[in-house]
């Protein structure tokens, strides 16, 4: 396929992923941050906007789907991961990210979740974990904590809400990261590394929403979180030892890149029939002669 | 009654007997004999257990459906004896392998005025002696048969040389077996003659399924992917893309869910290349919010919709074609879409080409709806048809660097807009499932919303007028229009062949829908103003296709032949259907 030739000799800027669209979060949205930061990473890891496939589900996160450059898909609630792997898979030379919250990625599209750590699809994956429901005006979602009274749990939510890491741990992922929105400079060195892994990366970003989570804002977040740089002996390759870690979600929260497998094989590498194969998907639809195939009836 | 120039075979037996594969050797070695086959396989959704039949149509003529009537039967199990006596023809016979077989009284009535021939052979027995498996009873039942309709044996033994070739320890005993059953004698049993002779061009030709006609196909398309989860009646194209794909180098990969299954394919077609997917109804109901999607986005997709009789999960492994309402009406909102019918091993193979390229032209949804007569029958054709080109309608390079965002969803007469890949252009733009203006920005002006409301549903008539009128197979005047479309067409055009022979007075002719939506209608309405007896014909109980033509007509079918017991349209019913019509 002939691609795009614009940043051939000049390094990207910031400023090729501006658009004119006015962000419309509400104030002190976490989003504002998170977008920022996977803009700086792209500028950082020097990938033009024509070959960047930015996926978004649909919730508060969705609705900056228009309002930064690159190639966008803004599809349908639940279902951005299984898009984004079928995407990937077509083009490895377009570097796909995708976006979810949580209540579409631990509720109504989880099973996507499971077959994108499975498969080691080559995407980035962030989750903007805001513990609700914000688009639909606050609702439960599988994150939020039982006993909190939110819109339509009038009484507090009776279910108890899903331990993200623990749940993508058991599914012997290869790249686990969490960050925190009000952090942008640790958000873009995340998804910088996340952006470089071979592999599916899921990032947990622990978002606050000012509009329905008051339990757990900026600040509840900031108090909490600790880079497990900063945690003495800690090793990123020894996934017990990760989801230890990850556990704590009340008193010191371990951010930063808790697992990382060095031996991550991504999902076109897994392909038998493909392992010779240099070119893409995308390249090579052509007539292909049946003769042969027809022969094998006769 | 219409005398059907045909021999008709039935392998009845358990399933996981062997019914099929045995069912497809005699097939091949009746074709290598020279003679044009028609394969029909009924069995139930067991792994083991209950009874299966694996139906041989054999004729001088090329043939593609079945009679309902049997002349011989092989039987490898009790169950399947008693389950298909009844369908012998008058001096049918059977070869079985039971050593003790009790009648009722009322089979006895029937076997005796019926005049039918049973013959018993220690089929198992024999196998075991010569030193074989006893699954190799099958040959001795095989060779039987072959003694039976009285064809050299060559054809049959090298077919069965063939299939054990990855087995080469099992040859012999296997060829033993076959050489005893051809010459067993069959006391009591008259020696079939066939009535219409080989012909050499047979020996040569092709025999598979609908479902490797469609994957060839695909194949053929410069379909790239293929994303599936498996449902009866379409795993067998998910298998087959797995058997060859080291030498098509096709990702084939078996996914958790429909849902995933179509999101993938919709991400590797927006990516830009060629993805298929194939499910049944109840596959297909879990897509449909994503077939929505792709008519917002306006992003290509291409389902095949394989029908099996619902509601719910209904017949699995029987036929109907009950689902074109669901493909036509599939996924909220209003959004153009095209829907096309297989019928026969030519459509198998080439409407899937063109479904991708109207897929990409028009940058909609295509659903392919076949039957699980199509998809699992085995036919019999000489070649492949010329494919046709592929046609992708991208922008061409030279406009790479020209483009703006704003071409992607921009007003054009016909509604369809440029599209472009990601990496091909800098003008990067959104594919949104919000509405949305040119360049995929969200909107929710009244305006800008009815634009692109019209702008999409443009596509749909541009579309209809690009799409090709139904046929009209057979003679131009007629004393009575059949008018149908999938399987259907195989049957009536079987018939169709024999009758418009033998009563060249009383010609019938069938109109067939392969492109059902949006629907063509002016041959249809032509017949009409000329007062043109018409009879509808569907494999449901809606009369789906009738329902959709009076919509945009305003015309009633009165006539009716609708069949929906989960069995396909079979040429004795139809025959008797137009001998009480036509008299």
């Amino acid at each position: 396929m002939n691609t795009c030739d614009c940043h051939h000799k000049t390094d990207v800027r910031f400023s090729d992923y501006y658009s004119e669209n006015i962000l419309t979060w509400c104030t002190n949205c976490g989003n504002y941050g998170i977008q920022a930061a996977i803009k700086r990473a792209l500028v950082a890891e020097n990938i033009p906007p024509c070959r960047t496939l930015l996926c978004f589900d649909v919730g508060c996160h969705g609705n900056g789907a228009d309002k930064i450059g690159g190639y966008r898909f803004h599809g349908i609630h639940g279902r951005v991961l299984a898009f984004a792997c079928g995407a990937s898979v077509a083009n490895r030379k377009i570097k796909v990210i995708a976006f979810g919250g949580d209540g579409g990625t631990l509720g109504e599209g989880i099973n996507h979740l499971v077959s994108a750590i499975r498969g080691n699809y080559d995407i980035t994956f962030v989750l903007h974990n805001n513990l609700n429901y914000g688009l639909t005006t606050g609702q439960a979602s599988a994150t939020t904590k039982s006993g909190i009274k939110m819109n339509s749990s009038p009484d507090g939510v009776t279910s108890d809400p899903i331990h993200v890491m623990n749940f993508v741990f058991s599914l012997n992922p290869s790249f686990v990261a969490r960050t925190f929105s009000g952090d942008v400079k640790h958000m873009s060195g995340i998804f910088q590394e996340s952006i470089k892994h071979n592999g599916f990366s899921f990032i947990e970003v622990l978002q606050s929403c000012p509009s329905y989570n008051h339990m757990t804002p900026h600040q509840w977040y900031q108090s909490r979180v600790k880079d497990v740089t900063q945690m003495s002996g800690y090793n990123f390759r020894d996934i017990k030892a990760a989801r230890q870690a990850a556990e704590d979600l009340e008193v010191q929260i371990a951010i930063g890149v808790l697992y990382q497998n060095s031996k991550s094989v991504p999902f076109m590498q897994r392909q038998a029939n493909r392992l010779k194969v240099s070119g893409d998907l995308v390249d090579e639809v052509k007539v292909f002669p049946t003769e042969k195939l027809f022969d094998t009836f006769r | 009654m219409l005398e059907f120039q045909r021999l008709v075979i039935k392998i009845a037996g358990e399933s996981g007997q062997g019914v099929n594969s045995i069912g497809e050797m005699v097939a091949k070695a009746l074709k290598r004999s020279g003679f044009c086959t028609f394969g029909y396989r009924e069995y139930p959704s067991l792994i083991q257990g209950g009874h299966a039949f694996h139906q041989i149509d054999i004729a001088d003529i090329p043939i593609h459906s079945s009679a309902k009537q049997t002349d011989l039967l092989i039987c490898l199990s009790r169950v399947s004896f008693h389950a298909y006596l009844p369908t012998l023809k008058n001096g049918g016979q059977v070869i079985h392998m039971l050593e003790q077989l009790e009648l009722s009284n009322q089979e006895k009535k029937l076997i005796s005025d019926q005049q039918i021939k049973i013959v018993y052979i220690p089929a198992q027995n024999i196998a075991r002696q010569i030193g074989g498996k006893s699954i190799m009873a099958n040959v001795v039942m095989i060779a039987a048969l072959w003694q039976l309709i009285g064809l050299p044996i060559d054809p049959l033994e090298s077919v069965l040389r063939a299939e054990f070739a990855s087995k080469p320890k099992v040859i012999e005993p296997n060829i033993a077996c076959l050489k005893k059953g051809y010459t067993y004698k069959l006391e009591g049993l008259n020696p079939v003659l066939i009535k219409f002779k080989p012909q050499n061009k047979h020996k040569n030709d092709g025999l598979l399924s609908g479902n490797h006609l469609i994957a060839q196909g695909a194949v053929s398309a410069g379909v790239r992917a293929y994303f599936a989860y498996p449902m009866t009646p379409s795993s067998s194209i998910l298998s087959y893309m797995a058997d060859i794909y080291h030498q098509t180098q096709m990702l084939v990969k078996q996914v958790d869910d429909e849902i995933t299954v179509v999101q993938m394919a919709i991400g590797a077609m927006f990516m830009g290349t060629r993805a298929l997917v194939a499910t049944s109804g109840g596959g297909f109901d879990l897509m449909t919010e994503s077939v929505s999607l792709a008519g917002m986005t306006e992003t290509p997709f291409v389902c095949i919709l394989a029908q099996r009789p619902g509601p719910s999960t209904g017949l699995p492994t029987w036929t109907s074609a009950s689902d074109l309402n669901l493909a036509v009406y599939a996924g909220h909102g209003e959004f153009p879409r095209c829907v096309i019918a297989l019928s026969d091993p030519q459509s198998a193979y080439l409407a899937i080409q063109n479904a991708f390229n109207i897929a990409e032209k028009y940058q909609i949804p295509v659903v392919v709806l076949t039957e699980k007569q199509i998809a699992e029958s085995l036919f019999q054709i000489e070649s492949l048809p010329q494919s046709p080109k592929i046609k992708r309608h991208l922008v061409s390079e030279d406009k790479f660097f020209s483009l703006v965002a704003a071409d992607r969803y921009k007003h054009t007469k016909t509604g369809i807009s440029p599209r472009w890949l990601p990496g091909q252009s800098d003008a990067t733009f959104v594919a949104n499932s919000d509405e949305h203006s040119a360049d995929g920005t969200v909107t929710e002006d009244a305006q800008i919303s009815l634009q692109m409301y019209t702008k999409r549903l443009n596509k749909q008539i541009t579309l209809h007028n690009d799409l090709p009128e139904p046929v009209l197979i057979g003679p131009n005047t007629a004393i009575l229009t059949l008018v149908g479309w999938g399987s259907v067409k195989n049957t009536v055009c079987d018939v169709m062949n024999l009758w418009n022979t033998k009563f060249p007075m009383k010609c019938i002719n069938y109109l067939h829908y392969e492109y059902v939506y949006p629907v063509r209608t002016k041959k249809l309405t032509d017949l009409v103003k000329r007062k043109q007896p018409i009879c509808l014909i569907e494999n449901n109980a809606f009369g789906q296709l009738g329902a959709l033509l009076t919509q945009e007509t305003g015309c009633h079918f009165e006539d009716k032949l609708l069949k929906f017991d989960g069995r396909p349209f079979f040429i004795d019913e139809v025959g008797e259907f137009l001998e009480k019509k036509i008299k």
